[in-house]
């Protein structure tokens, strides 16, 4: 069988001396390298040698975790070259979108795919915590890396959030002054809380430096490393969650049980859910290529589509940041509208109760539902009580986003989509 | 090894790769063929075009292309109009359709340090006709139309100073005298009824601002300005005046640029700034400086410019004040003095005219004609007011009030106005306070001025 063009290419520059200097096992050709190539490369071996077939079905994850992952990728690259043309001050950052629209090589194109991959993380990482919870995937032993999957969620909110004031715009700016108008009704700490956000009491250019330093050095960062730290627990945890893995799992014999004059070997020490490597041979096959190619071609989906909604869709701009004429109404970004519709009924239960009580649920969820049935598997039915009531809250919060988003007009006034109705002129008085 | 389910891969590998490589082609295509783009080729082909020698061909072929733009710090602009309007300092173009077109007046207002939308609008970063000229959302200044381009004139020159824009200057005269200040305040003087008009040009454009003149409440639901009867120029020059109110200036280079020296200017800055408070001229004025009358014998005009600049420099020990005259300005002036003996200017000054005439001048001044009517006539509507429902006319004041009365009326105002019918809602005009607008000064000469009304000879009648 003849190997096509691009593979006896590659095999060319891989046996040259340069190839060799960089690829220890280059293109695997049998099953030992196929296993060498991911141990011994860089980039692969944060990835199992072996994989469990129920992990790579696409109607499990959806590959929403992933997608996040390549989406937070976007989001640094086009970033950072945006940073290269922005200033984060109140005179010129307006400016600088402007001329990044009007004269930077493709700074359009990289403000939207920037402003699309954000909004798309926004949602995707939305949609990865929602698979996690109706997989049972959060159960022990990995009750942990939901919580840091939920923060890192909140990590995500955070990066949207203050990249959001960061055009100057009107949208940027009120959008960000009813964001933190709302952290600023928490009882006691709230005004502390909104104060040390602003640097100041209105949104100003002490807001902007802030904003600008947490959006593009603090949170990037803090999520990088909770990242790290989600992906290796992954692996740590036993892999991705599948049905009848508890029984899978080798009782752990304890540490202080073991003989304690003998000298130990790395994998005797290992937590017994790390994956059984020939327990259930014809479960698992090789992660080059089975793995490792899905995931690649899983990142073209991703980059198709953000760039074709870059290409098509500019990413909004409005006037120039105005204080003293707000929009009617000043909207927060969609992901705290179903929020600030709560705040309009009451501040304090709105804004602070029932977030805080939300947040605090998610947390605790693994620690209080830790029952091991039903993991790996869609809607189990023995786990109906939890997904019920998971399912109420995720719908309630759809609900109010949407009323938020469409249903509010002039006044936080109940407006209906569907009716073009004539904007009300501008009043001077 | 399964090879037909890897094979499936490089399947997958070539169609997503070809779609990611031809997005990543298309984006690029979108992002290099700009609109500007043909404009150049267009100006390069008409160039070469015109070209006869092998040179000037050689020359215009090695035009660039590219983003042009005139960058101005002192204005906070940057202007890329010339991105496509290549030919604007070119008088040989004069006629072309645009964007080729040639541009005059390169010569009081250089291009290369005044852009071109400090005075015609839009948005000077854009590089695209629509953004560019700025009818887009989201962007609130779109171009002034040409036909009210002498608005713009106002950002730096007085709008009587500038003999070139003769439509600015009847505007500004015909707010003064329709009384637009009795409810609206523009610079900080005027009353309290109507919306401030400093920066009305930057809100409203000029279809609005017409509607609005001749029907307030079509725009402005529940507007209580009564509708305006102007004539169609008039209308024209008012709204024209209301445009050039952007509260925008040009600082620095600009400023020292801004006065168009000429005689008439050094008279009114002459009068404005109160030099007759000092000086004298045909023997009206003050005493502490020297008389003026023959000033322009004595003095050469470089000694009066370097004395406007710093009196001190050149008359050690004086005692008149660094007035902080700008060139132009201190140009004015100097043209004024050298000719003021042909000027007869004292019987046009205005500390020698009567409080009356000056009380009149107050009236004007402050908008009171808008709602006592030309002269105090009276006659504007004020609905549901016992007073005939119509603003009381002020031509006989004097038999109802003293002179303090009067005055003590004015500084104080009157906020309820009796109502004909209680069940009506009250009359929407009152008389606001005006004592923290109007000098004392002036209110005295105001009730001088309106005791003055009432008809000689009418007492006798009774």
């Amino acid at each position: 069988m003849n190997a096509p063009l691009p593979k006896s290419l590659w095999r060319m520059f891989q046996r040259s001396r340069v190839g060799r200097s960089i690829f220890r096992v280059g293109l695997p050709e049998s099953n030992l390298e196929r296993s060498q190539a991911m141990v011994s490369s860089f980039l692969l071996h944060i990835q199992p040698a072996k994989v469990n077939k129920h992990s790579l079905k696409p109607g499990y994850t959806l590959g929403l975790g992933l997608i996040s992952l390549y989406l937070f990728f976007i989001l640094i690259g086009t970033g950072t070259l945006l940073m290269f043309y922005y200033v984060p001050s109140t005179e010129r950052a307006y400016d600088t979108m402007k001329d990044l629209q009007f004269v930077v090589s493709a700074g359009l194109l990289l403000r939207n795919m920037h402003r699309w991959s954000a909004h798309l993380m926004v949602l995707f990482v939305m949609l990865h915590l929602c698979r996690v919870f109706y997989t049972g995937a959060y159960k022990p032993p990995r009750e942990f890396n939901w919580v840091i999957g939920v923060v890192l969620f909140l990590l995500t909110l955070g990066l949207s959030f203050t990249g959001y004031l960061l055009p100057w715009d009107q949208l940027a700016f009120w959008a960000i002054t009813v964001g933190t108008s709302i952290a600023g009704y928490a009882p006691i700490i709230g005004p502390k809380v909104k104060y040390l956000l602003l640097g100041g009491n209105i949104v100003g250019q002490e807001a902007l430096t802030r904003f600008y330093a947490l959006h593009v050095i603090v949170l990037p960062a803090v999520a990088g490393l909770m990242l790290s730290v989600h992906l290796w627990r992954v692996r740590k945890d036993g892999g991705l969650s599948r049905p009848g893995e508890a029984e899978d799992t080798v009782e752990r014999i304890p540490l202080e049980a073991l003989p304690q004059n003998k000298s130990y070997g790395l994998m005797e020490l290992a937590r017994g859910t790390t994956p059984q490597v020939g327990k259930n041979p014809e479960d698992e096959v090789f992660s080059w290529p089975h793995l490792v190619f899905r995931e690649m071609i899983l990142f073209l989906i991703v980059a198709a589509v953000v760039l074709f909604l870059a290409i098509f869709w500019n990413a909004p701009l409005e006037q120039f940041a105005n204080p003293i004429h707000p929009p009617n109404p000043a909207k927060a970004p969609w992901y705290f509208l179903g929020l600030q519709e709560l705040v309009s009924y009451s501040a304090f239960w709105g804004g602070v109760v029932v977030p805080g009580l939300l947040v605090t649920a998610l947390m605790l969820l693994p620690y209080f539902d830790r029952k091991r049935v039903g993991v790996g598997e869609w809607f189990a039915r023995e786990r109906w009580a939890a997904i019920s009531v998971f399912t109420v809250c995720l719908v309630a919060a759809i609900i109010f986003t949407i009323i938020g988003t469409l249903f509010r007009g002039p006044n936080w006034g109940w407006v209906e989509p569907w009716k073009t109705e004539q904007p009300p002129a501008l009043e001077e008085h | 090894m399964d090879t037909g389910s890897v094979r499936k891969f490089y399947g997958w590998f070539t169609v997503l790769g070809l779609l990611v490589g031809g997005l990543v082609v298309l984006g690029y295509y979108k992002d290099e063929y700009r609109e500007w783009r043909q404009y150049q080729l267009k100006f390069i082909a008409e160039e070469t075009r015109r070209a006869t020698t092998p040179e000037q061909k050689a020359l215009a072929a090695a035009i660039p292309v590219g983003v042009r733009q005139i960058v101005l710090p002192d204005l906070h602009r940057v202007d890329r109009c010339t991105t496509c309007h290549l030919a604007v300092e070119d008088p040989s173009y004069g006629g072309y359709p645009q964007p080729l077109a040639y541009h005059p007046l390169h010569d009081q207002h250089p291009f290369e340090k005044f852009g071109c939308t400090i005075c015609h609008g839009g948005q000077g970063r854009a590089t695209t006709l629509a953004d560019a000229h700025g009818y887009v959302a989201h962007w609130d200044q779109p171009m002034l139309p040409l036909r009210y381009i002498q608005a713009s004139c106002a950002k730096c020159h007085e709008a009587a100073d500038n003999p070139s824009a003769p439509e600015l200057a009847l505007g500004q005269q015909v707010f003064e005298q329709a009384g637009c200040r009795g409810c609206h305040k523009l610079g900080g003087v005027g009353g309290i009824f109507g919306p401030e008009l400093d920066k009305v040009g930057t809100r409203r454009s000029a279809d609005w601002l017409k509607k609005h003149f001749l029907t307030p409440a079509a725009v402005t639901a529940g507007s209580g300005m009564p509708p305006q009867k102007l004539s169609e120029p008039d209308l024209e020059a008012v709204t024209l005046f209301m445009l050039s109110q952007t509260g925008e200036s040009a600082p620095g280079y600009y400023a020292s640029m801004r006065v168009i020296p000429s005689a008439d200017e050094g008279q009114q800055l002459f009068q404005q700034k109160g030099c007759i408070g000092c000086h004298s001229v045909g023997g009206q004025g003050g005493k502490i400086g020297p008389a003026l009358d023959d000033v322009g014998l004595r003095r050469a005009p470089s000694w009066m410019m370097q004395h406007f600049r710093d009196p001190q420099s050149v008359t050690p020990g004086s005692v008149m004040p660094k007035f902080g005259f700008t060139e132009s300005e201190a140009r004015a002036l100097t043209e004024f003095l050298v000719h003021l003996k042909e000027r007869k200017v004292a019987s046009t000054l205005p500390s020698l005219i009567s409080p009356i005439d000056r009380g009149h001048g107050t009236y004007v001044k402050y908008g009171c004609t808008g709602c006592h009517g030309p002269d105090g006539r009276g006659g504007v509507p004020n609905p549901n007011s016992k007073t005939a429902e119509l603003v009381p006319d002020l031509i006989h004041v004097a038999d109802g009030f003293t002179k303090d009365e009067l005055k003590a009326r004015i500084t104080n105002g009157q906020r309820e106005i009796p109502s004909l019918d209680p069940k009506r809602p009250p009359p929407p005009l009152y008389m606001p306070p005006w004592g923290s607008t109007i000098p004392e000064a002036e209110i005295d000469d105001l009730a001088a001025y309106l005791i003055s009304l009432k008809p000689k000879g009418e007492n006798l009648g009774f």
